[in-house]
């Protein structure tokens, strides 16, 4: 795998449609195909320039062949976790300073007290 | 061989207490990163966490609440980097008015195994968002925050 091969690999729309279709759940062909007006045999080719790439691996369920996005392949391990971190922690703030500010409104929110009023 | 820790930080207005949760309960860390966890945050316990498609498996190593966490981390299918062949220490420092989270992700692989690849996850994060037709703004790649 190369990145010329990458890169050429989602050069091609459609490619680059089936690998968000795989990148969380493995598919079989059929099951990508039902996205696309194209053949089901244009998917295997998409798939096979996609595998041959190092983009997609492919996992057997029984008959069946389930594609789904290669870890390796998809991301050098830097730069998935270089991606990862710094969008995790900036959700991470937002998730907690949501939550716990509205924990901490909750006092100020309460009507004035009748002391306040007088 | 294994590449230097990647290290980072974050500053958040509440404190260490109302923080440490988003590492150790599945609800909680799938607000902010991944889509679906198993978490056994026991010494040895189970530190599963599905992210963009990539299987993020490893145990929990050393909890020290709320201010500390070591996590061993791997990705399942990978040769690269198998489940917990890396460990991630995070660090919750309590500042006026909040908790410094610092991240350092050590025992990676070393940059040349892997120098082929171009961050494709960040690549198609920004093709999702560009698909559901919302800006996916500036593209902030470059811009990787270190503590």
């Amino acid at each position: 795998m190369s990145t010329d091969a990458a890169l050429k690999a989602l050069a091609e729309p459609h490619r680059r449609a089936i690998l968000r279709l795989v990148r969380d759940d493995a598919r079989s062909v059929t099951e990508i195909a039902e996205h696309f007006d194209i053949t089901q045999q244009a998917v295997s080719l998409h798939l096979k320039v996609l595998r041959e790439a190092g983009l997609v691996a492919v996992r057997r369920d029984g008959t069946r062949r389930l594609y789904l996005i290669d870890p390796d392949g998809m991301s050098s391990v830097q730069e998935f976790l270089a991606e990862l971190w710094p969008a995790g922690l900036d959700r991470l703030k937002r998730a907690v300073e949501s939550e716990w500010s509205v924990a901490n409104w909750q006092p100020t929110a309460l009507p004035p007290t009748r002391s306040g009023l007088e | 061989m294994t590449a230097k820790p990647y290290r980072t930080s974050v500053d958040i207005a509440a404190p260490p207490e109302a923080v440490y949760p988003y590492f150790t309960h599945a609800d909680a860390i799938v607000a902010w990163m991944g889509d679906y966890a198993v978490l056994d945050a026991v010494p040895g316990g189970i530190f599963s966490v599905d992210i963009n498609g990539v299987p993020v498996r490893g145990r929990y190593l050393e909890l020290d609440p709320p201010h500390r966490l070591r996590i061993s981390w791997g990705h399942a299918g990978s040769d690269l980097l198998p489940p917990g062949a890396s460990t991630v220490e995070i660090t919750l420092t309590a500042i006026p008015h909040g908790t410094r989270v610092s991240v350092e992700h050590r025992d990676l692989p070393p940059q040349e195994a892997t120098k082929h690849a171009v961050g494709w996850p960040h690549f198609l994060t920004r093709l999702t968002v560009a698909a559901t037709g919302r800006d996916p703004g500036p593209d902030t790649f470059a811009g990787t925050r270190t503590g």
